[in-house]
């Protein structure tokens, strides 16, 4: 069980570790539930929950001044909690957005000591003092790291008599319900995109996505590469528009002699 | 190792000296920094560590003879900062352009924050578009159906589509960023050619909304009318008006609601209340 906790805690620090990465995106539920499969065993269970809330999490993104719950946290635990307990997705789904919003709460609690920190690479800047920047930089990341393995390997190793009786005292419809919503959420996931790149000039194309999509059944890759080919017919983004055309016309006026 | 390459590239790459080599600029694109820029995020100053991080090296270069040059302008680029990761290289090019520069006193040091602060807007407007509406959505939809599918490519196909467009931005981007210099702005602005990206990639953005709005959405309302072979439930009669169309409804209402700025995190918590009262009535699934 120790063993268990360790490995969950290590793949919530991996999650958190991904920002010096390159923000590869490896701390969203689609990677960190298969993961956290893997460590306990069943990568199944770990992939379908994985699917399901990385939809719920869809909207889950910082835009703005907006700060999401924290669908890493989140994810992590609900899984380990869902694979360990026997339960299926929809348990995952039940326990993942609160536990994501506490996440957030409790990450916010350390926020104010850090302008100190900062602070101190001004001074180490200074005096020339590289190393020192390094040092607060690695320092400040690498506690988000050791609070995500904590966070999730203590929670995991306490909780999961707590989560069982709570499981067990949520009533069935209301477990539905969780299911329910997040078959719905991520349309708000969408909106919260939509508000991003929707203008009053560009509603017409949102519709065209859609058609293609419900009446031609395309997927939606398929439906990006056909937007990609309209930005740049629009626009002209690859140039010589001038020049292309005339070749072509003069090529068929050609053939057109011909006959 | 270094020397070298700076030998072979200047003679070509500009007549006036330089000691920023083309390698110089890629190391810089993939080092603790420039991947680092949300490990030490802070409210107050962001990716103000990591910015400097990045840039720390070529700073010390174009200021080798310098110190006290050297330790200005690592304060100097420890100022505030925020961008879509991915675009950060690119600034940073711009930024190692202007302080080689600053060094031979063409431009007040000053300069070099107000062009960075220019820029984190419209970049972070157009890279969370291309990054988070676009390439993320594409790539999770693709990793979600081989997830469902119990594929454990899944998660793999998803982390390649999402990071292979960003890692080449970045390695593309900060010598496109060293190349065009503070010349940049004045040129992007001129040509319109920053508005006009923006709006073909929220194109692309928005039909890619639109798609996974029909995609993406499974709740159902099996309210039953009608008895024996007339028989039918609403979901089917939506259907047939046009399918997907309830998934397209609740895009507009949360859109609605989102405009009217209430915080994302109260419509989770109203539509999990939603669906509980919903699934206990029966008419929704």
């Amino acid at each position: 069980m120790i063993l268990q906790a360790i490995l969950v805690g290590l793949v919530g620090a991996l999650g958190c570790f991904d920002y010096q990465l390159g923000t590869l995106y490896m701390f969203r539920p689609i990677v960190m539930c298969p993961l956290v499969g893997l460590v306990l065993g069943d990568l199944q269970t770990g992939l379908a929950v994985g699917a399901s809330l990385e939809l719920l999490f869809m909207g889950s993104i910082s835009i703005g001044a907006y700060v999401p719950p924290n669908e890493t946290i989140g994810g992590v635990l609900s899984c380990a909690f869902a694979i360990s307990l026997h339960q299926g997705t929809e348990a995952a789904i039940a326990l993942a957005m609160p536990i994501a919003v506490l996440s957030l709460a409790l990450g916010n609690l350390t926020a104010p000591i850090w302008p100190f920190f900062v602070d101190k690479a001004d001074t180490c800047a200074k005096n020339g003092n590289l190393k020192g920047i390094y040092a607060v930089h690695l320092g400040i990341g690498l506690y988000g790291c050791l609070e995500y393995f904590v966070l999730c390997g203590g929670a995991f190793l306490l909780g999961v008599e707590a989560v069982q009786g709570i499981l067990d005292w949520i009533p069935d419809f209301v477990l539905n319900g969780f299911g329910v919503a997040a078959n719905i959420l991520p349309a708000m996931g969408f909106a919260m995109l939509g508000r991003l790149v929707i203008t009053k000039k560009l509603v017409p194309f949102y519709f065209l996505g859609f058609v293609i999509c419900a009446y031609m059944g395309v997927p939606v890759l398929g439906v990006a590469i056909i937007a990609i080919i309209i930005g740049i017919e629009k626009f002209d983004l690859l140039g010589g528009a001038v020049d292309a055309p005339s070749t072509s016309l003069a090529l068929e006026g050609d053939d057109d002699d011909d006959f | 190792m270094t020397s070298d390459t700076e030998l072979e590239v200047k003679p070509e790459e500009t007549q006036e000296e330089s000691v920023i080599t083309k390698k110089d600029l890629f190391r810089s694109s993939l080092n603790l920094g420039s991947l680092g820029m949300e490990f030490s995020w802070t409210y107050y100053k962001q990716m103000n560590l990591a910015f400097c991080l990045m840039v720390a090296k070529m700073l010390r270069k174009i200021y080798r003879n310098d110190e006290e040059g050297y330790r200005a302008a690592l304060e100097r680029h420890l100022a505030f900062f925020n961008i879509t990761v991915q675009f950060a290289p690119f600034v940073g090019g711009v930024a190692i352009s202007m302080e080689e520069r600053i060094a031979k006193g063409e431009i007040e040091p000053e300069r070099v924050n107000d062009v960075k602060a220019a820029l984190m807007g419209p970049l972070s407007g157009i890279g969370d578009s291309i990054f988070l509406a676009v390439i993320r959505v594409i790539a999770a939809a693709v990793g979600i159906a081989l997830c469902e599918a119990g594929n454990p490519f899944g998660p793999i196909a998803f982390l390649l589509i999402y990071n292979i467009p960003g890692f080449w931005l970045r390695i593309w981007g900060v010598q496109k960023g060293y190349e065009l210099g503070v010349g940049f702005l004045d040129q992007a602005a001129n040509g319109g050619f920053m508005a006009k990206a923006m709006t073909a990639v929220s194109i692309v953005g928005i039909m890619v909304v639109g798609a996974m709005s029909v995609d993406m959405f499974w709740a159902t309302i099996p309210i039953e009318i009608g008895v024996g072979e007339e028989m039918t439930t609403i979901q089917e009669i939506l259907d047939g008006i046009m399918p997907g169309i309830l998934g397209m409804a609740a895009f507009w209402i949360y859109y609605w609601l989102l405009s009217k700025k209430i915080s994302p995190n109260w419509l989770i918590i109203w539509t999990m209340v939603l669906g509980v009262v919903g699934a206990f009535f029966g008419f929704l699934a």
